[in-house]
């Protein structure tokens, strides 16, 4: 998994690739052959100085001008505006879950079975009431009782084997790959009353498979009745959605669409919610004015633009991900530990941090794991919780080990060649830049000759996927710790050098690691876990596939005008994201003001 | 006719030339298209080699070498079936465009045209009153506002009048709460939406139309035929549109046939800064995206409008001045 909410946050900075003008102009190279006399050009003059003096008056007051929020008084307190959906300006009637243009709000009327806390992994049981794993090959899912569909029909084991089997049919809708887990699948039925009364899906999984509970956990569940009469599900665009979550959808035109409190809803006694607006709004000028309950994007100096805009905004950006170098170890130096643990040495990731996140969010140890959230996993033999402080004399001493000194304030091999490679970045990720513009420093101080190449988004996805860089930014980290280091240092993901890899970018390959991963994969007991993940946590702190610099944010927004019970630093009960099934468990927890 | 001919000739070549043109420059890009498909769907996780074909199968990705692309590709073109987008999937090109096409021809265009005729007179009058205040006022501020960057005249209006005097809409082409239809209602909604995009283009091409045409007719006002005419006695009005104007707007209307056939291409800028969903949104989306079948029709229609109206123009030309018949 990328660093996706980091990745969303940079590409809403507004800092686009450049923009092409191609607007038609009229001709201005015609000749002017009119000769224009003394007096009219020092007018001229007089006339284009006055106007610039205005000019410039008009955007020094701009300066000065603070956005307020305006609440549109029309909408009520039991309304939540919610800036969670962006129109391409426009909306495209989408509520197909497992489409790439789908309607945000799709994800929210389509429950999964399992709601998982991106943040620390926490999974709470959803549509199905209770999750068990007799062995490593098998998941029980115990299917929730008195769901209904938004029209009225019962929720069954049987819709969500439909759901299931319809990945099968459609891989395109195969979104999370569960059919790379799924041996084979069964219903059983409830018998008699009380819990027995429950029905059951087995899943019989291809080996021994315990992070699978949390892939298949998060498949959005369609109703059969629904979807079966659809010819092609993976264009069809579901108009008219029904679905089993807290909201069904309300008016719908193409710049805006609600959604009302769904009455049947199996937690509805926890909804205070009555209706959510989504406007199809995309400038962050937007966020800030119209007085949103619930906005996520990062905004530039948060205090002074959201924060300033109405005493009830509050925000919160919990580390997601860490934002680091992928080093390419299938190149000289890279695949040298010693060169990698010198560049990592010289970084001082406190700077780094504040320089990049403006300070929002903090310097990122070199375990793989996302602190605080993932603390009870954290190995305390690893001095700091991992995190490497800048130790110049340190760097260059790893350095010789590898053959580098210092000669002339240059960092040269045995040859007397100097150290020289360039990072890859992403154009307009203006974050990324920062950041590497500041390591850049770091390792010009020691001697290094460090370029940075930034070419657009599609260009740098290409380069790192075929592993066609020196250095690369990137991330690593995941809430679920078995997805964060199989990601990170499975070989199943190695690909040689110009076939796309999908995962482990850095091209990391170690058959004992793999036994590591393959072990705890079919280790169900936490407590078996936490050695396994001492250990994966050592490769990754003495080998530096990735050398971790800073964490990348969750940018939530909210406002405390209509609503409380928002996720904190305290209560992190669940990442403030408003996309994918997040809210499902912010919904539930919110409670109304006006009450 | 023969004149018609020569041009009709070098039209349908210049035609197949830039179709042709379109064909190859995507094709030169890194990347097969349904890689940006699916490095989209691989944010979610790694995508296997099924899930590969199946949407190379549902994109329509081209089979064949090079010349059966080629024919395929021709038969598209004429039939005006460019596929699915890769951005806005699973919508057709011709959904996207013709749902796009409207907003633009109708703001792009009028404000072209009332851009046109409002900066011709003004020059026309500018040129007559040559060395007066209403020479210079209309030279000096046209000349001082098409300096203006396109985007930043539309930030200032939409931050002033938009956010801080909430006077117009700050984004969208109607209400939010309304839904498009033939009303009177709706159309009232989506003027007043329209008022601050026009403006902008209006205030930043107008100064361009002035200038061509005053110094264009201030070089004709300097010609025999017009102190023939003014020591015949005639009306000044006469003179000045029946003799000058009308030779002096030949530069002018070159201008107003590309700009015309440039219309289509929408206003990139200006679209993107009020969130108004024309043809130049969807360009920039598309090219953001590298959704190549979208980028592709677009480029062809924008294309082919201004060959089209560059044909028109010089078919005008040969009416208006007798000369470029030879």
């Amino acid at each position: 998994m990328r660093p996706t909410t980091t990745r969303r946050s940079a590409q809403r900075e507004g800092v686009g690739p450049a923009r092409r003008a191609t607007e038609a102009t009229p001709l201005r190279d015609e000749p002017r052959r009119s000769k224009p006399s003394g007096p009219r050009t020092r007018r001229a003059r007089i006339l284009t100085g006055v106007a610039g003096l205005a000019a410039a008056a008009l955007v020094l007051t701009g300066c000065a001008v603070q956005v307020r929020s305006q609440p549109d008084p029309t909408i009520g307190a039991d309304t939540m505006l919610i800036n969670a959906d962006h129109g391409n300006p426009q909306f495209d009637r989408n509520f197909n879950p497992y489409l790439a243009n789908a309607r945000t709000a799709s994800k929210w009327m389509y429950e999964p079975l399992i709601l998982t806390n991106p943040l620390d992994g926490e999974q709470t049981p959803w549509l199905a009431s209770a999750v068990d794993q007799p062995d490593p090959k098998t998941i029980d899912f115990t299917i929730r009782k008195d769901v209904t569909w938004s029209d009225g029909e019962p929720f069954t084991a049987d819709d969500v084997k439909f759901t299931f089997d319809l990945a099968k049919k459609f891989p395109p809708l195969d979104i999370k790959g569960i059919w790379q887990h799924i041996d084979s699948l069964e219903v059983e039925k409830g018998t008699g009353s009380g819990a027995d009364a429950a029905d059951h899906l087995i899943v019989h999984l291809k080996t021994d498979d315990v992070p699978a509970v949390g892939i298949l956990g998060g498949v959005y569940i369609v109703s059969e009745h629904q979807w079966s009469k659809v010819k092609d599900p993976t264009t069809w665009r579901n108009p008219n959605p029904i679905g089993t979550g807290p909201f069904t959808l309300g008016n719908y035109s193409p710049l805006q669409y609600s959604m009302d409190k769904n009455e049947n809803y199996w937690q509805a006694d926890k909804i205070e919610i009555e209706h959510l607006i989504l406007p199809a709004t995309n400038s962050q000028l937007d966020t800030v004015a119209r007085g949103y309950d619930w906005a996520y994007s990062y905004i530039s100096d948060v205090s002074g633009t959201w924060g300033a805009a109405s005493k009830s905004n509050q925000w919160w950006f919990p580390a997601a991900g860490v934002i680091g170098l992928t080093p390419n170890l299938t190149k000289a130096p890279f695949n040298d530990v010693d060169v990698r643990r010198g560049i990592s040495l010289a970084l001082d990731r406190d700077k780094i941090a504040d320089s990049a996140t403006e300070g929002n969010l903090t310097a990122a140890g070199q375990t793989g794991l996302i602190l605080p959230n993932q603390e009870k996993w954290l190995n305390p033999d690893i001095p700091d919780g991992g995190l490497i402080k800048q130790d110049v004399d340190a760097a260059l001493a790893s350095f010789a080990k590898a053959g580098y000194t210092q000669k002339d304030g240059k960092l040269v091999d045995q040859s007397g060649k100097q150290l020289s490679f360039s990072i890859l970045t992403a154009n307009g990720y203006s974050d990324w830049l920062r950041a590497v513009q500041e390591a850049q420093r770091n390792l010009t101080a020691i001697g290094i000759d460090v370029k940075i190449t930034a070419p657009q988004p599609a260009g740098y996805q290409q380069a790192i996927d075929n592993g066609k860089f020196d250095m690369a930014m990137g991330g690593m980290g995941n809430g679920d710790v078995y997805q964060a280091y199989n990601s990170l240092l499975s070989s199943d993901f190695y690909q040689p050098v110009g076939k796309s890899a999908q995962n482990n970018r850095e091209r990391f390959k170690d058959p004992a690691v793999d036994k590591l991963l393959v072990e705890l994969k079919s280790t169900i007991d936490e407590a078996d876990q936490k050695p396994i993940v001492d250990q994966l946590q050592q490769v990754v702190y003495d080998h530096l596939p990735i050398i971790g610099m800073y964490y990348g944010g969750s940018w939530g927004l909210f406002s405390d005008a209509k609503f409380t019970g928002w996720p904190t630093e305290k209560d992190p009960y669940m990442i403030p994201q408003n996309y994918d099934s997040a809210p499902l468990g912010i919904f539930v927890r919110l409670k109304r003001v006006d009450k | 006719m023969k004149y018609i001919l020569q041009k009709l000739g070098l039209f349908v070549l210049t035609l197949w030339a830039a179709v042709t043109l379109n064909f190859i420059l995507p094709r030169l890009m890194p990347g097969t298209p349904a890689d940006a498909a699916i490095a989209k769907l691989s944010q979610n996780g790694p995508v296997t080699e099924a899930t590969r074909k199946a949407i190379e199968a549902q994109l329509g990705i081209p089979k064949g070498n090079i010349f059966e692309q080629y024919v395929s590709y021709l038969h598209q073109v004429v039939t005006l079936d460019f596929g699915t987008s890769y951005t806005f999937y699973p919508q057709s090109v011709s959904q996207l465009v013709s749902g796009a096409l409207p907003y633009t021809i109708i703001l792009v265009g009028v404000v072209t045209i009332l851009a046109f005729v409002i900066g011709t007179l003004i020059g026309v009058a500018a040129a007559w009153k040559r060395g007066t205040w209403m020479d210079a006022l209309p030279t000096l501020s046209g000349s001082f506002m098409s300096t203006f960057p396109y985007f930043w005249t539309a930030l200032l209006l939409l931050f002033f009048l938009g956010y801080v005097l909430h006077v117009f809409p700050t984004t969208g082409a109607y209400s939010a709460t309304t839904t498009p239809a033939f009303t009177g209602a709706f159309a009232v909604d989506a003027l007043y939406h329209a008022i601050l995009p026009a403006i902008t283009i209006l205030v930043t091409s107008l100064g361009g139309w002035i200038l061509g045409m005053r110094n264009a007719m201030i070089n004709t006002l300097g010609d025999d035929y017009v102190t023939f005419a003014e020591a015949n006695g005639l009306k000044s009005r006469t003179v000045a549109i029946r003799y000058a104007a009308r030779n002096a707007i030949l530069p002018n209307l070159t201008g107003f046939g590309l700009a015309l056939g440039g219309v289509v291409g929408g206003s990139v800028l200006v679209e993107q800064v009020f969130g108004y969903p024309g043809i130049g949104y969807l360009l920039f989306n598309a090219v953001i995206g590298q959704d190549y079948p979208l980028m592709q029709a677009l480029f062809l229609m924008i294309t082919v409008s201004v060959l089209v109206a560059n044909f028109l123009v010089d078919i005008l030309y040969g009416v208006l001045d007798p000369r470029t018949r030879k």
